[in-house]
């Protein structure tokens, strides 16, 4: 039978190609969306890396152009910070504080190998703050004042793309100038951008402010106790704004901050997924209404089988089996065209995403195929046999 | 092989009531060429579907070997089409994408445990019954009336059917085409002992069969041998 079917679609391919035509763009558009939403729902259950509950993020701008002024400003803000019992950590860092918008990054080399990594200024207690675990080596600690390197905790990915299969630990990479980094740890995820975006090789390097005079650094990453609120928070920045006088101070909590970068991916998700939501009832519309043209036009043809012998049940599952054909053309077509991105590694996303949604767009038409095709080969079933015959 | 007991036939609308069929009674013993004549609307047709199992009498029993068929259900009955009743109909009926070898293949479809080959080996047999061997991989619609009709016997063949029901199966031919596909019916029924019944509008092919009902206003006014059956030189 299945033979057959082919044959009689294939036969009617001109009558048909329209159909094929609508099902092959209305499978691409359903792969490419679903490709974003594999690839958002995968990196989504992957882990972060850090805990950002309770975890705010104070922006400090001061009003006047003296480093040493403004770090001295500074180290009191700490100080004071860390007498508050309502605080448990705090940790400067700089403007690529986890889900801000913004970013920095460096080329780290090792051997013949060149990558580019994303790189974050933290201090040492940014581990605590963010309750981080380093897999290997340490995190950064008072051994590292008297290092003549600049120490690096490196996550994994960055891990395996410049050191492959060796052990990372004690390794020196070259800075631009004379000195060098040297890897002291390792971090299993560090996911800071997104929960929808996917993990970027990077690195840690150490703030360390009697080591930097001439650096300021304005984000200072705190982690409050459970249960702390607003009201602690502005006890804080008047406290701060009395030793800060005229600086600008800014609290956003992580959360808020996860809130709003998830916000950019799931828009322009949620977006697509209305238009192909709709290019699907289109499609679904023509299939059901050609399906319907279709049996009524062949009518002659379901009363001839009946009378050779199929039952009403046999007529219902070859017209359900005509549109898994029909769509099985469209889709082999759609296919051909989806495998090159995988193959291709167009975007340089896993091949596994594109896997995963060119298996389920293929399943979605065929439940969409299957359900155009419901009624009106009911009908077809239902088709007297002796009528149909005489109508002809 | 066939009985029908006190078949009536109604069509009811919602303002209309059609009595199509009314009281007949008849037995189609197996191998027997029978012909049904009567004008139009005189209920052939109904009564070869209701013979065919395509439709449902009002009122009475329709008996395959002796089986009444009344409480068959709809896979049943389609079995019994698919294994005993072959079917050519005036129109041919045949479909248009498929070639005349796919075409006769159609009923084996419908049956289980014929192999693909075995398939194509009694499509072609049945095609080679019929003198058209040669057109296998033609479309109906490169073929002639005559061509058709003969595709359409090779269809109601493949299955080795006991019974072939053919409606008008000359209807649309001129007469020698007529009488091509009068023969193939003929050397059928005396040859491999089908028994067929066939409805037609035409006094010489109904005379050549060898059995003769007339049907008027859906009820049999007569039903009698014919004389010219023993004679004929097939």
């Amino acid at each position: 039978m299945i033979r057959h079917l082919f044959k009689l679609i294939w036969n009617r391919k001109r009558s048909n190609f329209l159909l094929i035509t609508e099902i092959f763009f209305c499978f691409l558009v359903l792969f490419a969306v679903l490709s974003l939403i594999v690839y958002n729902v995968r990196n989504y259950n992957k882990p972060l890396g850090f805990e950002h509950e309770n975890v705010w993020l104070l922006t400090m701008r001061p009003d006047t152009d003296s480093t040493a002024l403004n770090r001295q400003t500074l180290e009191q803000i700490i100080q004071r910070a860390k007498g508050f019992q309502e605080i448990e950590h705090v940790a400067l860092t700089n403007s690529n504080a986890p889900f801000a918008f913004s970013q920095m990054n460096n080329d780290l080399s090792y051997g013949q190998k060149k990558i580019m990594a994303d790189e974050y200024l933290v201090q040492d207690d940014f581990d605590k703050v963010m309750r981080m675990q380093v897999s290997h080596g340490r995190w950064f600690g008072e051994q590292d004042n008297a290092s003549h390197h600049y120490p690096i905790v490196i996550n994994k990915v960055l891990q395996q793309q410049l050191f492959e299969g060796e052990d990372p630990i004690g390794k020196l990479l070259p800075r631009n100038d004379s000195s060098s980094y040297q890897v002291v740890g390792v971090v299993d995820h560090y996911r800071p951008s997104s929960e929808y975006t996917a993990e970027e090789p990077g690195f840690f390097n150490r703030i360390h402010l009697p080591g930097n005079k001439n650096d300021f650094y304005g984000e200072l990453l705190i982690r409050v106790k459970p249960g702390t609120g607003v009201e602690f928070e502005e006890k804080m920045v008047k406290e701060f704004s009395g030793i800060g006088k005229g600086w600008t101070m800014e609290v956003a909590t992580l959360e808020k901050m996860r809130q709003n970068k998830a916000k950019m991916a799931k828009v322009p998700m949620i977006a697509l997924a209305i238009i192909c939501g709709f290019l699907i009832l289109n499609v679904a519309l023509g299939l059901f209404g050609v399906l319907w043209y279709n049996i009524s036009r062949r009518n002659g043809e379901i009363g001839l089988r009946r009378a050779l012998g199929a039952s009403a049940n046999q007529v219902y599952r070859q017209f359900i089996g005509e549109v898994l054909v029909l769509a099985t053309f469209g889709l082999v077509l759609g296919v051909a065209f989806a495998v090159q991105f995988p193959m291709l590694q167009v975007f340089e996303v896993e091949s596994a995403v594109y896997f995963i949604a060119l298996g389920i767009a293929v399943g979605l038409i065929y439940l969409l195929a299957i359900g155009c095709a419901f009624y009106p080969s009911r009908q077809a079933a239902a088709i007297h046999p002796a009528m149909a015959l005489h109508e002809e | 092989m066939i009985t029908l007991k006190n078949i009536e036939k109604v069509y009811q609308t919602k303002t209309i009531e059609t009595v199509a069929l009314h009281n007949v009674n008849l037995h189609i013993p197996k191998g027997e060429f029978v012909s049904v004549m009567g004008p139009s609307g005189c209920g052939k047709s109904t009564l070869l579907n209701i013979m065919g199992l395509l439709d449902e009498p009002t009122n009475g029993i329709v008996e395959i070997d002796g089986k009444p068929i009344s409480r068959y259900r709809d896979k049943e009955l389609a079995h019994i089409r698919n294994q005993k009743i072959g079917f050519v109909f005036q129109s041919y009926h045949l479909i248009n994408d498929l070639s005349v070898l796919d075409n006769v293949e159609l009923p084996l479809l419908y049956r289980s445990g014929t192999s693909a080959s075995e398939t194509r080996h009694l499509a072609l047999t049945a095609l080679e019954k019929v003198g058209l061997s040669a057109r296998t991989k033609h479309y109906p619609t490169q073929l002639s009336g005559g061509q058709r009709q003969r595709v359409a016997i090779a269809r109601a063949l493949i299955g080795q059917p006991e019974l072939i029901l053919a409606d008008e199966p000359t209807g649309n031919l001129d007469s020698v085409m007529g009488e091509e596909i009068m023969n193939i019916l003929l050397t059928l029924n005396r040859q491999d002992g089908t028994t067929i019944v066939m409805v037609t509008h035409d006094e010489n092919m109904a005379q050549k069969t060898e059995r003769l009902i007339r049907f008027f206003d859906g009820q049999q006014v007569s039903d009698a041998k014919t004389t010219a059956y023993d004679f004929q030189q097939v």
